[in-house]
């Protein structure tokens, strides 16, 4: 365990070492920033607000999952690919921990660094507390969906990081594996439970509603762990590399 | 404490491994020798425990790398050839993370990370950031990294790759610091800098040991003497071949009007000095000018190129032989 957060603080720190983390923070903080404006402007215009805060949450944590198509494969990038190509992974690799600890500390390394943008990013429905009464319960469960949506895309990304040593192919791979894994549910050939089930935009929206449903729980849970899993298996099957 | 028995490793098809045997005592500074591409880093990294064999035992203090991988990553310390750092961060959180990794805790990593930068010498730029420091310095860094959980057993892979003379020869000498008491395993394909260091040696090429030696028992005994002469060596060359006590005699290929000569063992057995005295006598006497004498220490150089052609040439007389 100590390893584990070990790991997830260096990459945490890592993250603000270089410009990475500070850049990344900025695009997000802009493009939901805008958006924010954008909903509350319009919230305004149509003069009802029945419930202000589930309105902003869903539109800005929604959006959040179009943005990090294209910011979480830097993350996983500088951690899996990055490490695996200049070394420092068998820094990691030749401790005497397991490998489960080494992914899992990486991903919590990314983890605390949306989970911090997702503490900050809560000044949009705190603002709103200055004109109307905001429901801190869905604040509350909205904050839970982003984190699970978030971490849902990081696992995916981790996976295909730790497949390649190429910063640019997993750049490219993690990128296009996230939008295929985000509209899997649309396709026409996909199977009806899978439709009904595994659908990140819908059930990220469903905790911006205020509601926390075990089942969505669990498909979150089973997403996170199955991509854990694989790339935990891929690095494994380097040391017996045949 | 390193046991290897019939290591083999392939990728795929290719066998980078055909059965080492091998083992490293304590206290001891073990040179792993060969030309590039020959096996030493995948040697290296199973000995880690980064890599697992395909076939073979590989003991480490007694633990096994395969089932007991955990136990033997606890014993060795390992600086790969690409010494793995984090460029954006300080020489003392770097160590402290990899003791914090290794599972040091509180005071005792505090104590172990101020001791290991003692010891590697890099106090001064504990508050540095590793990227922007010199090679030699970076190469010590990561050093730290690999001493900083007081490993027994020590592996290497070309730790003086890339440096200044001046920081190769601070290495070196940290090397053999830290041999004194626990068992230093170290690949090169440089020979001066293995003869430099090492103890025993071990000659591969093409994933096999070609030869094993200890530099400090024989390789000395048998080293040759270089004689040069005034003029033409020719006459002195036929005088040598002539002698019952030389084995071999032939012209140096790097010096004009010297000639390089190979004594019996028998020759060095009993008083070596007083043999060696009389031939020079007898040389001069018999009107020779002899302008020098020194003593040649090819032995290392001689086995490394004599290992690696034989096993060429037995290489190609089996192709031909198909």
């Amino acid at each position: 365990m100590g390893a584990t957060l070990a790991i997830a603080k260096r990459d945490f720190n890592g993250f603000f070492g270089t410009a990475v983390g500070w850049i990344s923070a900025c695009v997000i903080f802009a493009v939901s920033g805008v958006l924010f404006y954008i909903v509350t402007s319009q919230l305004l215009d149509r003069g009802q607000a029945v419930d202000p805060v589930s309105e902003i949450l869903s539109n800005i944590y929604g959006f959040m999952n179009y943005i990090s198509i294209f910011i979480v494969p830097v993350f996983t990038m500088r951690i899996m690919s990055e490490e695996l190509g200049n070394g420092t992974y068998r820094l990691q690799a030749s401790a005497p921990i397991s490998s489960w600890s080494i992914v899992l500390g990486k991903f919590l390394g990314v983890m605390f660094f949306f989970g911090v943008l997702g503490v900050l990013m809560l000044i949009y429905p705190l603002y709103v507390s200055l004109f109307a009464n905001p429901d801190y319960r869905v604040m509350f469960s909205g904050w839970v969906g982003l984190m699970l949506n978030m971490a849902a895309i990081v696992s995916i990304g981790m996976f295909i990081g730790s497949l390649t040593k190429n910063v640019v192919i997993s750049y490219l791979g993690a990128a296009f594996f996230i939008i295929l894994f985000l509209f899997s549910s649309f396709f026409p050939f996909a199977p009806e439970w899978y439709k009904r089930s595994v659908n990140l935009l819908e059930l990220g929206n469903e905790f911006t509603r205020g509601m926390i449903k075990t089942s969505s729980l669990a498909i979150y849970l089973a997403i996170i762990g199955l991509f854990l899993f694989l790339s935990r298996l891929v690095l494994e099957t380097k040391r017996w590399r045949v | 404490m390193i046991e290897v028995k019939g290591l083999v490793k392939c990728y795929g098809d290719r066998k980078v491994l055909h059965g080492l045997d091998f083992s490293v005592g304590g206290g001891r500074v073990c040179g792993f020798l060969g030309p590039n591409g020959s096996g030493k880093s995948t040697t290296m990294d199973i000995l880690a425990g980064l890599l697992g064999p395909s076939d073979g035992t590989v003991k480490v203090c007694g633990y096994d790398v395969v089932t007991q991988a955990q136990e033997v990553k606890k014993q060795v310390g390992y600086l790969p050839d690409n010494p793995p750092l984090y460029k954006e961060m300080r020489v003392k959180d770097f160590v402290d993370y990899v003791a914090e990794l290794r599972g040091i805790k509180g005071a005792e990593r505090k104590k172990a990370v101020s001791r290991v930068l003692e010891e590697c010498d890099v106090t001064d730029v504990q508050d540095r950031v590793i990227g922007n420091l010199s090679k030699g310095y970076r190469q010590r860094v990561a050093l730290c990294g690999a001493l900083v959980h007081e490993p027994k057993v020590l592996v290497l892979d070309e730790p003086t790759e890339g440096l200044d003379p001046n920081q190769i020869v601070q290495i070196r000498n940290l090397i053999r610091k830290l041999a004194k008491d626990r068992a230093v395993i170290l690949s090169s394909h440089i020979l001066s800098e293995v003869q430099a260091t090492c103890v025993d040696v071990i000659i591969i090429n093409q994933g096999r040991i070609v030869a094993q030696t200890s530099l400090h028992d024989d390789a000395n005994h048998q080293s040759d003497i270089l004689y040069s002469f005034e003029g033409n060596p020719e006459n002195a060359l036929s005088w040598f071949k002539s002698r019952k006590f030389v084995m071999e005699a032939r012209k140096d290929l790097q010096k004009e009007n010297a000639v390089l000569v190979t004594f019996n063992p028998d020759f060095w057995k009993e008083s070596a000095g007083s043999n060696l005295a009389q031939v020079t006598n007898q040389l001069v006497q018999d009107g020779f000018g002899v302008v020098g004498i020194s003593e040649e220490r090819a032995g290392l150089e001689k086995l490394f190129f004599d290992a690696i052609k034989s096993q060429s040439t037995m290489k190609s007389n089996s192709v031909a032989g198909n």
